[in-house]
């Protein structure tokens, strides 16, 4: 993995760069970086994570982890985007998860293999929370926490890429990102609906979406066709929780 | 355009005060003896008073003077100070905190403290807010200010709210660098609106704010600040250094009070730096610590007190 990643600091385009360090700092050897978020906020966040399943990326649960670590309702100043910070704390440590996930990673098998497993990893990382998830796809949807979650989707898709042995620095990393991207907000948004048993539907589904666009050496999808299918797929959640628009 | 229309109907309401303004300088007799010439001798600790250079016993007795000057007329200086939207900020101010908030229902409350409360403009607004947004009529405030005549005047506000002689409301003279009477760790929320940059030692303030609060306890500070944009900051100064003495002056006949507030914005610690001096006190900061409002003409610092430490 050093051979590669140093490659890879030299000629990747400078946003990934930053990315990159990051991740070569945090993901193997380190214990969980401070990320974007201060020691007394991560703990404040993690104590609140137990809370999502029955009380939703919500303030409460946000007021009850601050509890559980030793706080008082009023320490919730300290979150100004407020239960948005929940969200972004998932997204966060789901990402960073992805670098633990050892039975995947030293597998024996190719690169197009690696992708496909981490993306299921990384959904079945929602399991918990995945009858709340529309709350946080609405929080996501908000203009003000736009940036951040599109931020958070592609840095997701690198780090995938990039767990899976992935070295290529032509134009193609773009477009590989953009079509990662693309098929796990399709799937994650489908599995929030999906009622069958250990998610089968889904696991076809997103099987279905990799056929779709044949990855590995091939040039697939497109920046415009992912940001065109966000869009909607906001929309739908916004209608979906009564929204007119 | 916005000082224009701000400016309009603060000069209509200036004119009948011009024939107040004999009143008004009774009142200055206070501040008539805090401005005679300072006696400091070269061992006294100083202070700023606005660009000069006082004792800082002289501070406060001058402070108080300019408070009681301008009592009657400071919410026509704050309209002036912030282009007449200092109540929209205060609105924001309070919202942005989100007082009352609880986990469980019914809240238990909280037990807030608004520091240089003066007119309890803060204390309504928090009190409304526990109340009615967050279903928390247990909620309960200390509103304190160092100036009596100040608390005198919140009192006679308070009459025409929901809160006449309300045992929610509890009212103290003191120092803010000083709430010897408030028990450590017995605060959730600590609230100072345009009045830290008149406090004598600020560091030393910060540190009762931090003692009197609770482990998680918030600090929450609105004041004028740093214009961001420089050519905003150009104009704001003309208007604040310019036109706002002249104005105290023609208001309330005492033009020297008025260039004292501006002064004191000017010299009070900008956005970073006062962020490191909460930090300094042992607080935590939310994100970098800070919001601008209407481009940084004032701003909104926060401060958590770590829980777990001593
Ligand atoms: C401009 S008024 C602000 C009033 C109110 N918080 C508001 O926002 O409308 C400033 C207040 O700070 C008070 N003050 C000045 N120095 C103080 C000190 N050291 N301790 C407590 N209050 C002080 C003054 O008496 C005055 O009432």
């Amino acid at each position: 993995m050093a051979a590669p990643s140093t490659i890879l600091r030299r000629l990747r385009p400078i946003s990934a760069r930053g990315n990159l360090l990051a991740r070569t700092y945090h993901s193997y050897d380190h214990p969980p970086p401070p990320g974007p978020f201060s020691t007394t906020e991560s703990t404040i966040l993690s104590a609140s994570l137990p809370h999502i399943p029955s009380h939703g990326f919500t303030l409460t649960s946000l007021s009850l982890g601050a509890k559980d670590a030793g706080y008082i309702d009023a320490s919730t100043n300290l979150f100004p985007q407020g239960p948005f910070a929940l969200v972004h704390y998932h997204l966060l440590t789901q990402r960073l998860g992805l670098a633990q996930k050892k039975e995947v990673l030293e597998a024996d098998e190719g690169i197009g293999a690696k992708v496909k497993k981490l993306t299921w990893e990384r959904l079945m990382g929602n399991k918990e929370i995945v009858h709340r998830w529309q709350e946080a796809l609405a929080l996501m949807a908000q203009p003000s926490n736009v940036p951040t979650s599109l931020k958070e989707l592609a840095a997701q898709s690198d780090e995938i890429w990039f767990l899976s042995g992935d070295i290529s620095v032509d134009t193609s990393w773009y477009t590989k990102r953009a079509s990662l991207s693309t098929i796990y907000a399709a799937t994650e948004l489908f599995m929030t609906t999906d009622k069958s048993p250990d998610y089968i539907d889904t696991r076809e589904f997103l099987d279905r979406r990799f056929k779709d666009v044949q990855f590995v050496g091939g040039v697939v999808g497109s920046v415009s066709q992912w940001v065109g299918f966000t869009a909607s797929a906001g929309l739908n959640v916004l209608r979906s929780k009564g929204v007119r628009v | 355009m916005a000082t224009r229309t701000a400016f309009r109907p603060l000069v209509r309401a200036a004119r009948p005060q011009l024939q107040s303004a004999q009143v008004h300088r009774c009142f200055t007799s206070t501040s008539q003896r805090a401005e005679s010439p300072s006696q400091s001798t070269n061992h006294e600790r100083t202070t700023h008073f606005g660009f000069e250079t006082v004792a800082e016993a002289e501070k406060e007795a001058r402070v108080a003077g300019v408070f009681s000057n301008v009592a009657a007329s400071y919410d026509t200086m704050n309209d002036f100070m912030s282009l007449g939207i200092h109540r929209l900020w205060k609105d924001h101010f309070v919202r942005s905190i989100n007082p009352g908030s609880s986990s469980t229902s019914p809240s238990p409350g909280w037990t807030m403290l608004d520091i240089a409360g003066g007119t309890g403009d803060i204390a309504f607004r928090l009190l409304d807010h526990c109340t009615n947004i967050n279903n928390s009529p247990q909620s309960t405030i200390t509103i304190s200010d160092i100036n009596p005549s100040m608390l005198s005047e919140g009192k006679k506000r308070s009459l025409a709210t929901s809160y006449a002689n309300s045992p929610r409301i509890n009212w103290l003279v003191a120092n803010a660098e000083n709430l010897e009477t408030i028990e450590s760790d017995s605060i959730d929320l600590y609230t100072v609106a345009f009045g830290i940059r008149n406090f004598t030692n600020k560091e030393k303030a910060l540190r009762e704010a931090y003692r009197v609060l609770k482990p998680g306890g918030v600090f929450a500070c609105l004041e004028f600040s740093g214009v961001t944009n420089p050519l905003f900051d150009a104009v704001y100064k003309r208007w604040s250094f310019g036109a706002i003495p002249l104005i105290g002056q023609l208001v309330a006949g005492d033009r020297a009070s008025y260039q004292y507030l501006v002064e004191s914005i000017e010299k009070f610690p900008k956005q970073e730096e006062f962020r490191d001096m909460i930090k300094e006190a042992g607080f935590v900061v939310p994100g970098k610590g800070w919001e601008d409002l209407t481009g940084g003409i004032a701003a909104i610092h926060k401060g958590i007190k770590p829980a777990g430490t001593p």
